[in-house]
C-alpha cells in the first residue's frame, strides 16, 4: 500500500525495499518528464532530503527520499524513456533497509491535503 | 496618452519615487545631432594609431574579414533580436547557432558545443569550474594566456577551487604525476606560440584521473590533430580569428565543446534541432534547465546573454572559407611566421624556445625588445610585443606578405 | 530549410587566400588531422543562406517588441558606422596604450557618464553581460568585506521577484542565497528584510524598479536596513531605463550597480549578445574594480592596477565594440535626452496598460517602464494560456511579451513597450491583445494551434530535451 509523503512523493514497501515514485498531482504540475537524473545504486540516502532530479522542459523537480537507507536498485527503464517517471504507479528508484520518514500519509489523507 | 491616463503631465508618473529623491539636482548635459556626435567619436578613432602592417597576436588576431560576412551579418534582423525566446519567429539565428555548434564540434572533435561565452577566458575558466568535480582542484601551466590565467584564479577562487600553476621553462608543458588535480587545463598553440603534445598531456592527465581542458586558437585546428582525437573532455578559446576585428579587445567569441557526458552540465545556451507540429524541421534552446531563468541559484551558469552575433560570424565566415581555405589560411599564417622567424634569426635574434609553433613565437634580443618594438613602430609597423626588455612574442597572419617582413629583418638588422 | 552543410556541393568554394609568397611550412604529419569538414559552397550560396535565415528572424526593425525586462529599444544605425571606423575596428588591445589614446579616451569618457548618471565614483567596463556584471560586482562586494577582515559575510539577499541571474550569480561567486518576501506588488517585505539582514549577510540585490514594474518606494529605509546590517545595497541595472535622468541608484543608497548598455543605451541586442554589463560603484569600492583600470595623467591615459583588485574577468577590457555604441548614445542624448527617454518610456508602459486595463493588470495604480498581466483568469476561463496568447500576437505581428515571468505572478506576460514605440504603435499593440482575448473566448483552439503565419508551427520542446539533437552528423 502506498504512503505518501508532504512534497508528493509515493513509498511502497515490497519485499524489504522501499519503492520510491512521484504523486500525480506532481507529475501534472511538472508536465512532461524529459530527463531523470538517477541516484546511483549504493549511494547513501537520507530521509526527507532531495536524491534525483526530474526535469520538465522549462522546470526541475527534486525528488525527496521518503525513507532512509542506501539505493537497492534504480529504474534504469527512465534512462531511454524518462516521460515515464510521470505516469501512474511507475517507481524511480528503491531504498534498501529502509526507514521510512515520519508523518507519511494515507492517500486519503494526502489527496486531502491538496485541497 | 495624457487625457487617457487623466494626468497633466508625464512627470505625475513619477510620484512614488521619494520627494527627497527626486529634488536632488545632478547635472544633465545637453544632446547633440547625430552628425556632431559623429564628428567627435570619430575624432575620438583618429587618435588611434593605424598601422600600415601588425606582427602583434597574443590573443588579438588581425585577418581578413571577407566583405560578404560583414554585409550579411549587418542585417538588422540578426543585430536586433533578442536571445530566441520565441522559436516560430527566430529559426533564423537558431539555426545559423546550431550550424555554428556542428562547425565547432567538428573543429574540436566535440559532441556538443554551446552557443557562445564572453571570450575564451572566461570559456576556459567556465569549462575549468564545471571540471572541477569533487577533487576541486585545477592544474594548469605558466605557458597559457595570462588574461585567461588571471580569469581562470577569479572564477576559481570565487568558488573555492584550488589552482596549481606549473613552470614551462622550456616552452612546454610537461605533467609531473602526483600533482593532486581533478583537472588539467592547457592551450595549444601555447601563448608563446608552441604546439603541445596534447595526446601526451591528456594520457598523463587520465592516468592521474584528472579531467581535460583544452584551450587554444581554433585558426590551429584546420591543421592539427583536434582535442577530441587526442582525447581531452573539452575544448574551449576564443574564435575572434573567424571573422572578428580586433576592435581593441572585444567583442570577441568564446567556445566551449565537450564529450557527450557533459552534455547536460555545461554552462550557457545550447540550440537543439526538433520538429514543429508539422512534422517539419525546427530549432529551439533546448537543456534550458541547466540555466539560470530556471535553476536559478543551482545553475550550472549565470551566463545569459552572451555573443550569439559573434557566432554568426563565426558560421558565416567558416562557410566562406570551407575547409580548403581555412587550411590555406593557417598554411599561410605559419609559412609566414617560420619565415620571418628564419629571417630574424639571421640578423642576430635568437629564438628564445627551439619547439615546433604555429604562427607566433618568441625572439631573444638581450635588451634591444623595446628599442626595435619602438623603431618599428617609428615606421607605422606594430611589432611583436615585448614580453620583458629581451623577449618578443610575435605573431604572422595572412595579412602580411614576404616584403612587409623583409622591412622588419631590415629594421631589425639596423637596431641589432 | 535545409542547413549550410545540407547545401554543400563537393569541390565548390569561394573565397581564395592569396598566394604565400615565401616558403610554405609543413608541418610533421603525424600531428596533423585527417579530415576537416566544413560548408562547401560559392559566395552567391553564402549569402544567399545566410540572408534566408535573416528573414526567419524577427528583429526591432520589423515590428513592436514589447519584451519586458529586455528594453528593446531602436538601435540607431549611426551607431554601427562609429563601432566600425577603422581606428576603433583595427585597434590591437596590446599596443602601447599611449597609441591607443582614442580607445583609452570611450572608457574614461563613457565610465564619466555611466558614473553621472548613476551617482557612482567609479566603474568598470570589463564585464560583457548583465550577469557578468553581477557577478563581477559581487566579487568586489567580497572583497570589500574580506579586506575588513570581516570574514563571515557569506549570504546575499534576494527578493524572490527577481530576475534569475541574481541566485545564480551568487552562487558563482560563492554566496549562499537568501530569499526575501515580496508583498502583492512584488515590493520588499520590510519586516521580512529585516528579519533576515544580519551580521552574516554580504549584501542585498535589487531592481528598482523591480520586475513588476513598481518602484520601490520604501527604497531608502531597505538601504537604511541593510547598510545598518554592515552589509552593501547592489542594484541591479535591468530596470535604469525607468528612472535615468530622473532619479540617480547612488542617491537611493546603492554601493554598487550594474548597468545593461545592451538595453538601456540601445546597442543591439545581437540575437542574444553580445552585452555589455559596466558596474559602477562609490569611492570605498574602487579599489575593488577589476584590473586594469584606465586612469588619466598628465601625459594622457594609461592603463593602472590596484593590489586589492577583486581580479579579472575576462579578456582584455571587455565588449569595446559594445560600448563605443553606448557612448555614442549618450553624446547624442545628452543629460536631457536621457531624462526624456526615461519619461517617456514610462508614459508609454503606463499609456498602453491603460489601454488594456481590464485585462487582469497585476498590482494597483501606475507603473513604471513595464507592467505584468495575469493571464490566470483567461486560462481557468477559455483554457488559453499566455504562451497561447503570445503566440497569438505573433500572428499579429508583435513580438510577444516576456512569458512565465516574474515567477511570483501565475501565467505572467511582462511588457516593455520602450520609449521608442509610437503612439500608433501602441494603440495597434492593444488592439491586437484584444482581438486575441476576443477569440480566446470564440475560438481558443485557433489561439491553442498559433502561430499560422511564421516559417514553422509551435516546435516540440520536449522532444528537442528528451533525445537532443545538438549538431548535425555530418
Amino acid at each position: 500500500m502506498k504512503q505518501y509523503t508532504g512534497t508528493h512523493e509515493w513509498v511502497e514497501l515490497r519485499d524489504g525495499m522501499a519503492y520510491v515514485g512521484i504523486s500525480a498531482h506532481a507529475a501534472e504540475e511538472l508536465g512532461e518528464v524529459v530527463y531523470v537524473d538517477l541516484p546511483e545504486t549504493g549511494a547513501e540516502v537520507t530521509a526527507g532530503e532531495p536524491c534525483c532530479e526530474l526535469e520538465s522542459v522549462k522546470a526541475v523537480a527534486e525528488v525527496n527520499s521518503p525513507a532512509s537507507g542506501r539505493v537497492g536498485a534504480v529504474n534504469d527503464e527512465l534512462a531511454d524513456s524518462p516521460e515515464k517517471a510521470g505516469e501512474e504507479g511507475v517507481w524511480i528508484f528503491a531504498v534498501a533497509d529502509p526507514v521510512l520518514a515520519d508523518g507519511l500519509m494515507s492517500e486519503a489523507e494526502y489527496l486531502a491535503t491538496l485541497g | 496618452m495624457l487625457d487617457l491616463l487623466g494626468l497633466t503631465s508625464a512627470e505625475e508618473l513619477f510620484s512614488d519615487l521619494p520627494k527627497e529623491l527626486r529634488r536632488k539636482k545632478f547635472a544633465l548635459s545637453e544632446g547633440r545631432s547625430q552628425q556632431e556626435t559623429y564628428k567627435a567619436l570619430a575624432e575620438l578613432a583618429s587618435r588611434n594609431a593605424t598601422y600600415k602592417s601588425v606582427f602583434r597576436g597574443a590573443g588579438s588576431y588581425v585577418h581578413y574579414i571577407p566583405a560578404a560576412v560583414t554585409s550579411v551579418t549587418s542585417r538588422e534582423e540578426f543585430l536586433t533580436s533578442y536571445t530566441p525566446y520565441q522559436p516560430e519567429i527566430s529559426q533564423g539565428i537558431l539555426q545559423a547557432t546550431f550550424e555554428f555548434q556542428t562547425m565547432m564540434c567538428e573543429l574540436t572533435g566535440m559532441d556538443v558545443a554551446t552557443a557562445s561565452h564572453y571570450s575564451g577566458a572566461t570559456a576556459a575558466a567556465e569549462a575549468c569550474v564545471m571540471c572541477a568535480g569533487k577533487g576541486r582542484k585545477v592544474v594548469t601551466f605558466s605557458n597559457i594566456d595570462p588574461d585567461t590565467l588571471d580569469t581562470l584564479r577569479t572564477y576559481l577562487g570565487a568558488r573555492g577551487i584550488a589552482l596549481e600553476v606549473l613552470s614551462a621553462d622550456n616552452g612546454n608543458a610537461v605533467l609531473k604525476s602526483g600533482t593532486g588535480g581533478s583537472v588539467l587545463y592547457i592551450q595549444s598553440p601555447n601563448y608563446y606560440g608552441i604546439v603541445e603534445d596534447v595526446s601526451l598531456l591528456v594520457s598523463a592527465a587520465k592516468a592521474e584521473g584528472m579531467k581535460v581542458v583544452v584551450g587554444g586558437n581554433p585558426l590551429a585546428l584546420a591543421l592539427f590533430r583536434s582535442p577530441g582525437e587526442c582525447g581531452a573532455d573539452v575544448a574551449v578559446g576564443d574564435a575572434q580569428p573567424f571573422g572578428l576585428p580586433v576592435s581593441f579587445g572585444g567583442p570577441y567569441l568564446g567556445y566551449m565543446a565537450a564529450k557527450r557526458e557533459f552534455m547536460r552540465k555545461l554552462p550557457g545556451r545550447i540550440v537543439g534541432e526538433t520538429k514543429d507540429a508539422e512534422g517539419d524541421r525546427a530549432f529551439v534552446l533546448t537543456l534550458q534547465t541547466r540555466e539560470q531563468h530556471i535553476r536559478r541559484e543551482k545553475a550550472t551558469s549565470n551566463i545569459c546573454s552572451n555573443q550569439a552575433h559573434c557566432a554568426l560570424t563565426a558560421a558565416v565566415y567558416l562557410s566562406l572559407m570551407g575547409a580548403r581555405g581555412l587550411k590555406d589560411l593557417a598554411t599561410k599564417c605559419a609559412s609566414n611566421a617560420h619565415y620571418l622567424a628564419r629571417e630574424l634569426t639571421r640578423v642576430g635574434a635568437k629564438l628564445f624556445y627551439e619547439k615546433e609553433f604555429f604562427h607566433e613565437f618568441v625572439t631573444i634580443t638581450p635588451g634591444k625588445a623595446s628599442a626595435l618594438t619602438a623603431a618599428l613602430e617609428r615606421k607605422g609597423i606594430l611589432g611583436g610585443l615585448p614580453l620583458d626588455e629581451h623577449r618578443i612574442l610575435w605573431c604572422c597572419t595572412e595579412c602580411v606578405g614576404k616584403a612587409d617582413m623583409d622591412e622588419v629583418v631590415s629594421i631589425a638588422e639596423e637596431v641589432l | 530549410m535545409k542547413t549550410v552543410f545540407e547545401k554543400s556541393v563537393k569541390g565548390r568554394r569561394c573565397f581564395e587566400v592569396s598566394a604565400l609568397d615565401v616558403e610554405k611550412y609543413d608541418f610533421e604529419a603525424g600531428a596533423l588531422r585527417s579530415s576537416l569538414r566544413l560548408p562547401e559552397l560559392s559566395e552567391p550560396e553564402v549569402v544567399a543562406h545566410y540572408t534566408a535565415l535573416s528573414k526567419r528572424t524577427f528583429g526591432v526593425d520589423d515590428g513592436f517588441y514589447p519584451l519586458g525586462s529586455c528594453t528593446m529599444k531602436y538601435n540607431p544605425k549611426l551607431h554601427e558606422v562609429i563601432a566600425a571606423l577603422p581606428g576603433f575596428r583595427d585597434a590591437h588591445p596590446l599596443a602601447r596604450a599611449d597609441k591607443m589614446q582614442g580607445s583609452l579616451a570611450v572608457i574614461d569618457t563613457l565610465s564619466a557618464y555611466l558614473a553621472g548618471i548613476t551617482g557612482m565614483d567609479a566603474v568598470t567596463l570589463q564585464p560583457c553581460a548583465g550577469a557578468h556584471g553581477e557577478f563581477t560586482a559581487l566579487l568586489m562586494v567580497r572583497a570589500y568585506h574580506r579586506a575588513r577582515g570581516d570574514e563571515k559575510r557569506v549570504k546575499v539577499l534576494i527578493p524572490d521577484s527577481a530576475h534569475g541571474t541574481n541566485p545564480a550569480s551568487a552562487a558563482m561567486a560563492g554566496f549562499e542565497v537568501v530569499t526575501v518576501k515580496s508583498d502583492a506588488d512584488g515590493l520588499v517585505d520590510l519586516a521580512d528584510l529585516s528579519l533576515k539582514a544580519g551580521e552574516d549577510t554580504a549584501a542585498l540585490m535589487l531592481t528598482n524598479p523591480n520586475t513588476l514594474g513598481k518602484f520601490e518606494k520604501h527604497i531608502l529605509k531597505i538601504a537604511e536596513i541593510v547598510h545598518e546590517a554592515g552589509a552593501l545595497m547592489y542594484y541591479d541595472g535591468a530596470n535604469l531605463n525607468a528612472v535615468m535622468g530622473v532619479v540617480r541608484p547612488g542617491d537611493m543608497g546603492f554601493d554598487l550597480v550594474h548597468l545593461n548598455l545592451h538595453k538601456t543605451f540601445s546597442a543591439p541586442h545581437g540575437g542574444g549578445g553580445p552585452g555589455s554589463g559596466p558596474v559602477c560603484c562609490k569611492a570605498e569600492l574602487a579599489a575593488f574594480l577589476p584590473d586594469p583600470q584606465v586612469t588619466r595623467t598628465e601625459r594622457g591615459f594609461r592603463f593602472g592596477r590596484s593590489d586589492w583588485s577583486a581580479g579579472r574577468v575576462t579578456a582584455f577590457y571587455g565588449n569595446f565594440g559594445v560600448y563605443v555604441k553606448a557612448l555614442a548614445y549618450i553624446v547624442t542624448l545628452g543629460g536631457k535626452g536621457l531624462r526624456e527617454a526615461a519619461v517617456t518610456a514610462v508614459l508609454n508602459a503606463n499609456y498602453l496598460r491603460e489601454k488594456i486595463s481590464y485585462f487582469y493588470p497585476v498590482g494597483e495604480g501606475r507603473c513604471m517602464h513595464e507592467f505584468v498581466l495575469s493571464m490566470r483568469k483567461l486560462r481557468e476561463e477559455t483554457g488559453v494560456t499566455a504562451a497561447d496568447v503570445a503566440k497569438g500576437l505573433i500572428d499579429r505581428g508583435i513580438h510577444p511579451p516576456t512569458m512565465y515571468f516574474p515567477l511570483i505572478v501565475e501565467d505572467a506576460l511582462m511588457f516593455e513597450p520602450t520609449e521608442t514605440a509610437s503612439k500608433e504603435t501602441l494603440d495597434a499593440a492593444a488592439d491586437a491583445l484584444k482581438e486575441v482575448i476576443e477569440l480566446a473566448y470564440t475560438d481558443p483552439d485557433a489561439l491553442h494551434s498559433a502561430p499560422h503565419t511564421t516559417p514553422i508551427r509551435r516546435p516540440d520542446e520536449a522532444g528537442a530535451a528528451r533525445d537532443p539533437v545538438v549538431k548535425e552528423e555530418l
